[in-house]
């Protein structure tokens, strides 16, 4: 229920624009990872629904499985072309040594962190003492506590979800546009809106390092920017969402950030 | 104009107009096994199956075999054709609440169990959420919404078109037409209520428990929010258009007339009150806890008073003393202070009633009994958390 509010708050602050939106943050130190790391990525948290005549959007079992395959595919061939070692886990219980229980409680931290982080980061709420630090937010022990007995270096959540205009809805979309010659112009009713986040863990610190936001919506039904449940639409969605990881700006400004504010460097 | 005609279309959906469902007609429109075949419900099954994941999960969930086997053990017998196909899930929140998921899994709050006075009434609770899923209301709701949602869309875009063709706004109409859909799902919502209370009702009387306790709930509801908004000095809080269930009273009413033609003469129903009582036995002291922890004098006094039905004990006393004590109007402090003396002179008085009694004994200067008082809560509770405390106010 909660990522329920998340996403149509995501959704609601685009809600005017009609293209494809991303935005990253990241810790002031954090370059991407590279050479030999190891990646754990928990169950992607996928749901693909139609969009209903009336606006409603029904949820699809169909689309959300071939979706859901579509994109571990995809994520597994972006990440075989940049090194390192990824394992994408379908059920809580497949880590070794890790209960399910266990899991469950980092995924819903990581819920509720991620959470803070859209508040405050994307909807405009943003905290005074946050300014300028890039991005100060921590999983805390249990994340280390997870990295330490899986042994992997970091742990990548995704969600996505999306919505397929029916055709009664691309049929109402038309419509409106027809009543464009009688003087009442209604093509936008709205169409797919397409929202992914992702979160990148630091499991030897527990802080959340790397997170980034795509919407891609439009506002007429029928015109797509992206459909999840193809091949070729998830590639551009894990293109969008983790193909362009930039470096923290501490980095690329040269700047060492330390917990002493009287050292000067 | 518009107000008149929102009243007109209002007039049309009160829920005190509607016809009593009849028990039997109620009949289960699924078998056991059940499994959905269309999209739209296959879909919302996945969806449901994600939700169970994480309740079942939660930290919320009372953990306690005994209750799970029972509640499990209910559920399998009123549960109709699909008694072996239903999870149930009880969780420590205390509000008098039960839900059932469109997947066959039902949530029961601890509340519940507070305000339940034998297993009739609790199985009748669980029968109507049986109910739902026997008579497939989360989908018939869905689809429902679905229809007049599509409905609406299509009308205002036509009225809209329509009206800029023959240059007239009809926009008004249309935010019209707009309530009267909400006015109608809501509607929808609370016939389907209703037929769930009459399937409740029709699949206890199968299971021997007497059908007139499903009735009995909503007496004691009643009484319960009378009491409560009494002491908040307001009216307890009557139905409205916007509700999503038929009002308390008329619910009543109608199980009452279900009941009774229900109610086969000569046939021995059992509300099974005994066995109830000994299985929440344990988990009583917990929910008297956190319902007087709710801040709501009104209702818990309502509550602790009809326990003591079966007679006052230490527990209900001290809960009494704990009500005033919390609540704090002045005389407050003096009769709890007369609960807790009240208390102690039964042999199941919990540890703090001791200590409570203790300070009120201090209070009144009679610091020898207070001492007593003192060292008996310190032997029934030696690692308390204000142990040291109460061993300096012993001196």
């Amino acid at each position: 229920m909660r990522k329920l509010g998340l996403a149509a708050a995501l959704a609601g602050s685009v809600a005017l624009s009609a293209c494809v939106q991303t935005k990253q943050y990241a810790d002031m130190q954090f370059t991407p990872p590279q050479g030999d790391y190891k990646l754990l990525v928990l169950r992607p948290d996928v749901t693909v629904g139609s969009l209903t005549t009336g606006g409603m959007v029904e949820p699809r079992a169909d689309w959300t499985d071939q979706a859901r395959s579509s994109i571990v595919d995809a994520l597994r061939a972006q990440q075989a072309a940049r090194g390192g070692k990824v394992t994408i886990i379908e059920h809580r219980n497949e880590i070794p040594g890790v209960t399910a229980q266990e899991l469950a409680d980092v995924e819903r931290l990581n819920a509720a962190v991620d959470e803070s982080i859209v508040v405050h980061k994307y909807l405009g709420d943003y905290l005074p003492t946050k300014r300028g630090k890039g991005l100060e937010w921590t999983l805390g022990q249990d994340a280390v506590r997870l990295g330490q007995k899986t042994g992997y270096d970091y742990a990548l959540f995704l969600h996505g979800e999306d919505q397929v205009a029916s055709g009664g809805r691309i049929a109402l979309g038309i419509l409106g546009l027809a009543g464009c010659i009688v003087g009442f112009c209604a093509p936008n009713i709205g169409g797919q809106q397409q929202l992914d986040y992702a979160s990148l863990v630091d499991l030897k610190t527990g802080r959340v390092v790397w997170f980034n936001v795509v919407i891609a919506g439009s506002q007429v039904p029928g015109i797509k920017f992206g459909d999840l449940r193809t091949p070729q639409g998830a590639t551009q969605m894990i293109d969008r969402l983790l193909g362009r990881m930039k470096p923290g700006t501490g980095v690329t400004k040269g700047v060492v950030v330390t917990d002493d504010p009287a050292a000067k460097h | 104009m518009l107000f008149g005609g929102a009243a007109a279309a209002a007039s049309l959906h009160t829920g005190v107009a509607d016809a009593r469902i009849r028990p039997e007609d109620m009949v289960p429109l699924i078998g056991p096994g059940f499994r959905p075949t269309e999209k739209d419900e296959m879909g919302l099954w996945k969806e449901m199956d994600r939700a169970e994941e994480e309740i079942s999960g939660s930290n919320l969930v009372i953990q306690d075999p005994k209750l799970e086997g029972y509640l499990k053990n209910i559920i399998g017998t009123v549960g109709g054709p699909a008694a072996h196909d239903f999870r149930i899930y009880l969780v420590r929140i205390p509000d008098f609440n039960a839900m059932m998921f469109p997947s066959g899994f039902a949530v029961v709050f601890s509340g519940l169990l507070l305000r339940m006075r034998n297993e009739a009434q609790l199985a009748g609770v669980i029968a109507h959420e049986s109910g739902h899923f026997l008579r497939r209301h989360m989908i018939r709701s869905w689809r429902d919404m679905r229809r007049k949602t599509d409905l609406l869309a299509i009308g205002s875009m036509l009225a809209g078109i329509g009206g800029a063709g023959a240059g007239v706004y009809l926009g008004d109409y249309v935010q019209l037409a707009q309530l009267g859909t909400i006015l109608s799902l809501l509607q929808y919502s609370r016939g389907m209520e209703a037929e769930a209370d009459a399937m409740g009702a029709r699949l206890m009387e199968r299971n021997d428990y007497p059908p007139i306790e499903m009735a009995n709930i909503w007496e004691q509801l009643i009484g319960e929010e009378t009491a409560s908004a009494r002491y908040r000095g307001k009216r307890r809080r009557r139905g409205s258009l916007f509700d999503t269930h038929p009002s308390e009273g008329s619910r009543m009413v109608d199980l009452r007339a279900d009941a009774q033609e229900l109610t086969v003469a000569g046939k021995a129903y059992d509300s099974r009150r005994q066995r109830y009582l000994s299985t929440i036995a344990e988990i009583r002291p917990t929910l008297l806890d956190d319902q007087v922890k709710l801040n709501d004098p009104g209702a818990s006094q309502y509550l602790i008073e009809t326990l003591a039905q079966d007679g006052w004990n230490g527990l209900l006393r001290f809960c009494e003393g704990e009500v005033w004590r919390l609540r704090n109007r002045p005389g407050d402090a003096l009769r709890a202070d007369q609960s807790y003396a009240a208390a102690i002179a039964y042999p199941d008085a919990p540890a703090d009633a001791w200590r409570w009694h203790g300070i009120a004994l201090m209070k009144q200067g009679r610091a020898a009994e207070a001492k007593a008082a003192f060292a008996r809560y310190l032997t029934m509770k030696p690692d308390a958390t204000d142990a040291a405390w109460v061993r300096q106010m012993m001196g």
